[in-house]
């Protein structure tokens, strides 16, 4: 036996080599796990403060003011909810809102499993169908949506093409120009834009379902049916429910896609509480006013996040 | 074989040397003036304009040739066009910095932050023929001028000439019901008209209100204390726009943003729609066969018996947070020298038509005779809050759209009466 083995098994060299690089008092503050975790999480918090935090207090603060541009602001309480609560505007924007993230959301959740079970199978070319089916989810938003606005141009876009050259109508429908159609548009190019996250997602939980769960359903005599109902849904559901609640935060902000289609025309039929807000802020300049719509949206999300936080505990 | 579109290359060659030469001695006065405490730099925000070479006359000409006079350089931040610059200089405003002075195209939001520039405006007037008063209701308030006006842009009915002869139209319509008489023709044919009616910015106020103030109806009493739309007149002119849309349009004009008539022009699925010349720039650039049978008519004459133009406007204030405001006026002042403003208003093609009457006989309006139609534009131009003020109601009823979305809602199935309801409440609101 070596001088060195023996020696380490005396404990002779075992002690260095297991203690600790210290700072003194500093190194073992430091070594406290919540410590360290704190000082981590400080520069992404500062940021969230500086970026989302301080906004949205500014925003606060506007929403009790009447506040216009160039001008100083006076208090006026809760005179602009009053404004707002008289404001048929405001309450189109608000049920455009609702009906626009409730209808987006369903499409998506249920079109997103249904790109995932089909992306769950094995069949050529499969990674390539993946990465394509992610590219809505990739194009910047502005950029689609200007995609789009040709796509669903009247006279030449792709769509009305497509019925005319196919002879299912001799003219398309006016897909921005007629409110119902309108709406059923930006309904649709946020479901085209939103699929790939639940298809994903949903994917990424349909591969985390054990095979044998499967293996014993068909032994118990359950069809492709009855694996998917009493197997499949029950372990997808955390991940779906997740996924919907992230879904219904972002459709409910959305902007970038409605500004760029219709600008919440024609006629207001597609004003979203998030375009009207821009719209009385940077617009008409009642930077009063358009806060307190934006604020008005602070519940909703609020409901949300507790919804979310509920189900991620349970999960 | 398409004859290309006629170079202007010498005349804007002249045009750029002589303006160069100019400017500098124009200058001359300025080193002498500022040369104490200079500040290094100006920034001058500007929407980019559809004439392209109004802008790079500015960038190549005018600008080193301030900075070569008196050592200040010219920063010139151009904004992106189609409605994003009066957001811009919005967050400008309250955050009191991006530039010391800029194009302020709804001067009513931003008035309470710029200084004034009455000795300035004044002295252009004077120099220059005297203002068209129309524009003084804008940049004057409460005696002193807040911004000086640079020019107007222009809206006038832009139409197919080959098509409107098609259907036996040989002169454009003189009233709207001739109007919607040749629509109705044209439709028949394939060639809708493309009345902007959507919520964007110009388009569809240039004809509307035009429209409106032919029927009699102004939206607000000369006041601006009393709404004055809930009329018989307005019913009537309301109809007239539903029939107008269903008879003689595209469809999806009542959704079209900023960019969608000029879209729908130059692809061919329309035949008319109210514009600036941009759409006829555009195609005698790409199309010249386009471009040669493009035309512009005057807004037609109501029930009334009168016509009326919508100004568009663009004027320049200088922001009272500047560092040095003084610095930014004395640029102001500079640019809207006669030496450095004609040679700058010409290299666009007279697209910003000053309020000034030294420029009714100018040259310029010579150049392509189907631009100097536009000069008409400012003898029966209004502001869209006219015969009332323009202040920041009058602005917040235009960028909420209100009288527009009257309109769009009655086009799109809203009974008469109740589109008007609608809009008087919200302007009751909005005017307190």
């Amino acid at each position: 036996m070596s001088k060195v083995l023996e020696a380490s098994r005396a404990g002779a060299l075992s002690a260095p080599a297991h203690r600790p690089f210290r700072f003194g008092r500093l190194g073992a503050f430091m070594e406290r796990e919540s410590v360290f975790s704190w000082l981590m999480l400080t520069p992404p918090m500062l940021f969230l403060l500086a970026f989302l935090g301080y906004p949205f207090i500014y925003g606060v603060y506007l929403s009790f003011f009447h506040k216009e541009v160039a001008r100083a602001a006076s208090f006026v309480g809760f005179g602009n909810f009053v404004k707002l609560y008289n404001d048929p505007i405001f309450w189109q924007a608000v049920r455009n809102t609702i009906i626009f993230t409730g209808v987006a959301t369903i499409l998506k959740a249920s079109g997103g499993l249904a790109m995932a079970l089909v992306m769950n199978q094995s069949f050529k070319m499969k990674s390539v169908t993946r990465a394509a089916l992610l590219l809505p989810f990739i194009v910047p938003t502005v950029l689609s949506t200007v995609a789009w606005q040709w796509i669903l141009d009247p006279g030449m876009g792709l769509f009305n093409r497509l019925l005319v050259v196919s002879g299912l109508a001799t003219t398309g429908p006016s897909w921005l120009g007629n409110p119902t159609m309108a709406m059923i548009s930006i309904i649709m190019v946020n479901t085209w834009r939103g699929l790939p996250f639940f298809g994903i997602s949903i994917l990424a939980g349909l591969q985390t379902i054990p095979v044998d769960l499967h293996e014993s359903a068909t032994i118990d005599g359950a069809g492709t049916w009855g694996r998917f109902r009493y197997v499949t849904l029950p372990s997808l559901m955390p991940v779906i429910l997740i996924v919907t609640t992230f879904s219904i935060v972002i459709t409910f902000f959305d902007f970038q896609l409605v500004y760029v289609l219709t600008g919440g025309g024609p006629a207001n039929s597609t004003h979203l509480m998030a375009t009207y807000a821009y719209s009385l802020s940077m617009g008409a300049g009642q930077m009063g006013l358009g806060s307190a719509v934006a604020l008005s949206m602070v519940p909703v999300l609020g409901l949300l996040l507790v919804a979310l936080t509920f189900f991620v505990r349970k999960d | 074989m398409a004859k290309p579109a006629p170079s202007k290359a010498t005349r804007r060659d002249f045009l750029k040397y002589a303006a160069a030469g100019a400017a500098g001695v124009a200058a001359g006065p300025w080193v002498s003036r500022n040369a104490q405490a200079k500040p290094v730099s100006i920034t001058f925000a500007r929407e980019s304009a559809y004439v392209k070479n109004f802008d790079d006359h500015f960038q190549k000409v005018m600008a080193p040739a301030y900075e070569k006079a008196t050592g200040i350089k010219i920063e010139y931040q151009i904004q992106a066009a189609g409605g994003s610059a009066p957001v811009q200089l919005v967050s400008m405003v309250e955050n009191k910095s991006g530039a010391d002075l800029a194009w302020v195209q709804q001067e009513w939001l931003y008035r309470d932050a710029l200084v004034d520039v009455s000795d300035i405006a004044e002295a252009v007037g004077k120099e220059q023929g005297g203002w068209y008063d129309e524009i003084k209701r804008l940049s004057i308030d409460k005696g002193k001028w807040k911004s000086v006006p640079m020019g107007n842009i222009g809206q006038l009915m832009v139409y197919r000439k080959d098509w409107f002869d098609e259907v036996g139209v040989k002169k454009f319509p003189e009233t709207w019901d001739e109007f919607l008489e040749a629509g109705i023709k044209l439709k028949a044919k394939g060639h809708p008209f493309g009345m902007s009616m959507g919520h964007g910015f110009a388009d569809n106020y240039s004809w509307l209100y035009p429209l409106l103030w032919s029927y009699g109806v102004t939206v607000m009493d000369k006041d601006g204390k009393k709404v004055a739309l809930d009329t018989n007149e307005t019913a009537k002119a309301v109809d007239f726009v539903r029939k107008l849309y269903k008879e003689a349009c595209i469809e999806d004009c009542v959704g079209w943003l900023d960019p969608a008539n000029n879209k729908a022009f130059l692809t061919s699925q329309i035949s008319c729609t109210n514009n600036a010349y941009s759409i006829m720039v555009s195609a005698k650039r790409d199309l010249p066969e386009m471009g040669k049978v493009i035309e512009h008519g005057l807004n037609p004459k109501g029930p009334n018996g009168q016509r009326y133009h919508a100004l568009v406007q663009v004027t320049h204030g200088v922001f009272a947070y500047s560092k040095d405001p003084q610095a930014a006026k004395d640029f102001l002042r500079w640019i809207m020298d006669p030496k450095q403003f004609r040679p700058w208003i010409a290299s666009g093609d007279m697209y910003f038509a000053p309020y000034l009457h030294g420029f009714d006989k100018a040259p310029e309006w010579d150049i392509e005779p189907r631009v100097k139609p536009f000069q008409k534009v400012l003898e029966t131009g209004k502001l869209t809050s006219w015969p009332a003020p323009a202040n920041r109601q009058h602005g917040e009823v235009v960028n909420r759209w209100i009288v527009i979305d009257m309109f769009t809602k009655a086009c799109t199935g809203t009974p008469t009466k109740a589109a008007i309801a609608e809009a008087v409440g919200q302007l009751k609101t909005i005017y307190g």
